[in-house]
């Protein structure tokens, strides 16, 4: 048991290292379940990052509102993404003949997301001991981090669907658009849920005071 | 007994805490109106603050005995609180003295041997020397007339080829800097102000507004042809709506800009160095919709690079301080006192204002409240530089509001230049100020390093020493063993 524990924790440090290899396992190697184990902790983690981040990080680096912080708010903006995400590079992937399941992609993006949980956390504190000519490093550690997500976020998506990288670049540039969609059709279907419920409750009240 | 006395006890803290948040509520239901004094908040929320001025007076043509006043359009207070308005509908000048009794009337003046009148004078200005210039709008014309009103020049059909073929000189508003250099805003030019020289001959444009092109009037544009395009109206500058003149020789201007900044401070260039550090650049009220935006019509510099501007669309009179924060607002269009019909001019005089109304023939005079002088009197310590004052006054006035954002960074900057970083740090972070809030978090920083240097350094020191004792230990400890195996 201890074997395994030490081995879950140093798999996705594995993984960010040597993407490749890391997400060749991922998809052929490793045990479904705990990948998705892993995946669900890492999005948690985010998740209290960003709370985190936003709640304790140091005054030159963030001006927080704290009459607009939500922290269930922010949950949600780590967890709508990536269900968008997710679904729309499944729906193009599968038009598009992509191996990957709808599973794999989505823990393949999990892994992916943990550059942003281990280069902020630790600046979370770091943040409230720097002045604001040394910010630029949390800046650029910042930028190393969306860019290192970025990246295994292509490789990822390659490996998973055992893609040639042109076509990778393109599917993902795809994906945001199908993205962009989503969130529009959504929109758009809940605007509509809403006329109708307030439509029915406008006709019982008023047949509720005719009678 | 006891039983009794705790029943008593939580029937009495029950009874309080309902109390008190029926008070909470109303609070926050308080929170939600409009206040009739505000300052906005770091956020661009308008909140409540107290009243900094107070209408005390109301003076018209026929309480000062000078017959009443017809659309007045400008005033202007010497450095000696003598009081000059312009009296445009009945083209004349009523002077006052600084208790509001009229000392005299200009309502002609001798011109080559024949008496001569104004026509609808828009603009007055009145140098330091008491001379008067006059913005002659009917007649086209500045005036110059000396203290005793007699003409010394006029200025008429100014010559340049810098002009356009149908250039009329209509001059609106008029300002005199300490080298007699006259600036004229005149109607209908877009190239900024008119600068004349000491004999009134015209030298220059300064300070033209920067054309703004709306990019779909813009697409309209490139789409049409040559004949249509020459239908359409330019892109010209927007005009300015009035300037104002400081000790030191900048001119202070509003527009009615729609989009940008609509106050500008010009130096001899004419280029705009007006401070912006405020958490919102000075432009009166923080309102997109078009009812309410701000229009602001006239500009009054005080000492200590104080300035107020009169927004026309609401009466509300803003003023800001030099680095551009935001002090009061006082005024507002209605019928009591202290609210005006059509606000046309505002002029400071010492910490009091005069407000022209230009529809009812009327002044009105603001003057302050403990915490408007207190909040004043802050102000200009800081800007002289006296950080000790500065640092009480200011404690005074957050006393009195403590939404005041940026007073707190006149604290924290006392603070630090006493010493006090960690304190200056809290204060600096309440005004959200990050450059200070740095500059105290250095040296902090650098002091807490320096206290606690030899406690960090010996551990260190003691850290690598000891791994290196344990180390060697095991190494030796392990030798023996090996050596008793190998034995």
């Amino acid at each position: 048991m201890p074997q395994l524990n030490s081995e879950l924790i140093k798999y996705p440090f594995y993984l960010i290292l040597h993407p490749f290899n890391g997400y060749w396992d991922l998809k052929y190697e490793r045990n479904k379940k705990t990948n998705l184990i892993v995946s669900f902790s890492i999005l948690f983690l985010l998740a209290v990052t960003n709370i985190m981040s936003s709640q304790y990080s140091g005054f030159l680096v963030n001006i927080y509102n704290p009459t607009e912080m939500n922290s269930l708010m922010e949950v949600l903006y780590v967890l709508l993404p990536v269900l968008f995400w997710c679904v729309a590079n499944w729906s193009l992937t599968t038009l598009m003949d992509g191996e990957g399941k709808f599973v794999e992609i989505f823990t393949s993006t999990c892994f992916a997301f943990i550059p942003m949980v281990i280069i902020p956390f630790p600046w979370i504190w770091l943040s409230n001991v720097i002045s604001i000519q040394e910010t630029s490093f949390y800046y650029f550690s910042h930028s190393v981090a969306v860019i290192w997500t970025l990246y295994l976020l292509f490789v990822g998506n390659m490996t998973v669907h055992q893609f040639t990288p042109s076509k990778t670049i393109g599917t993902l540039l795809l994906s945001v658009i199908a993205m962009g969609f989503l969130a529009f059709l959504c929109l758009l279907f809940f605007s509509l849920i809403q006329q109708i419920s307030s439509f029915v409750s406008t006709i019982y009240q008023e047949i509720d005071l005719r009678s | 007994m006891l039983s009794s006395l705790y029943k008593t006890r939580t029937f009495v803290l029950t009874t309080l805490i309902c109390l008190l948040s029926i008070g909470m509520g109303s609070a926050i239901v308080h929170a939600e109106e409009t206040p009739a004094s505000y300052n906005y908040s770091y956020w661009g929320d308008a909140v409540a603050s107290p009243a900094a001025y107070r209408a005390t007076a109301l003076l018209n043509g026929d309480s000062l005995g000078v017959g009443p006043f017809k659309e007045p359009n400008d005033i202007h207070v010497t450095a000696d609180k003598q009081i000059y308005v312009l009296d445009s509908g009945n083209n004349r000048i009523v002077v006052m003295d600084a208790s509001f009794k009229p000392v005299r009337i200009i309502d002609s003046f001798d011109s080559k041997g024949e008496p001569d009148k104004f026509m609808s004078p828009q603009g007055l200005f009145v140098t330091e020397d008491k001379h008067i210039y006059v913005a002659d709008t009917g007649n086209k014309r500045v005036v110059h007339l000396d203290s005793n009103g007699t003409l010394v020049k006029v200025i008429e059909n100014p010559e340049s080829e810098l002009f356009q073929e149908k250039f009329q000189f209509q001059p609106a508003r008029v300002v005199v800097d300490k080298a007699q250099r006259i600036y004229v805003m005149a109607v209908g030019i877009f190239d900024g102000f008119m600068e004349f020289n000491a004999n009134g001959e015209f030298s220059t444009f300064i300070g033209a507004n920067r054309v703004r092109v709306d990019p779909i009037e813009l697409l309209w544009k490139r789409l049409s042809t040559r004949a249509q395009r020459s239908q359409m109206a330019t892109f010209t500058p927007t005009e300015f709506t009035n300037l104002d003149i400081n000790d030191e020789g900048f001119i202070y201007t509003t527009n009615g800009d729609r989009y940008g900044d609509t106050i500008k401070k010009l130096n001899a260039q004419g280029n705009d160095i007006l401070r912006r550090t405020g958490y919102f650049n000075p432009r009166g009220d923080l309102v997109m919709s078009s009812e309410e935006r701000t229009r602001l019509i006239d500009i009054d510099v005080a000492d200590s690079e104080i300035y107020s501007v009169l927004d026309s669309r609401r009466g509300r009179i803003f003023t800001y301080n030099g680095d551009g924060h935001f002090m009061y607002v006082f005024g507002g269009l209605g019928n009591r006192l202290g609210e005006f019909n059509t606000p046309s001019a505002i002029e400071r005089v010492g910490d009091q204002f005069l407000v022209l109304d230009k529809g009812l023939g009327e002044i009105t005079l603001f003057e302050t409240t403990e915490y408007g002088r207190t909040l004043n009197e802050a102000v200009r310590s800081y800007y002289r530089g006296d950080e000790e004052a500065a640092f009480a006054l200011f404690q005074k006035s957050i006393n009195m509001n403590a939404n005041l954002e940026f007073a707190y960074a006149g604290i924290g900057k006392a603070l630090l230049r006493q010493g006090e970083y960690a304190e200056a740090m809290k204060y600096f972070k309440q005004s959200k100020d990050q450059l200070n809030y740095s500059k105290a978090f250095l040296l902090y920083r650098k002091e807490v390093l320096r206290e606690y240097f030899p406690a960090i350094m010996t551990g260190i020191v003691l850290i690598v020493l000891g791994t290196i004792i344990f180390r060697k230990l095991r190494q030796w400890k392990g030798g023996r063993k090996r050596a008793a195996i190998e034995q």
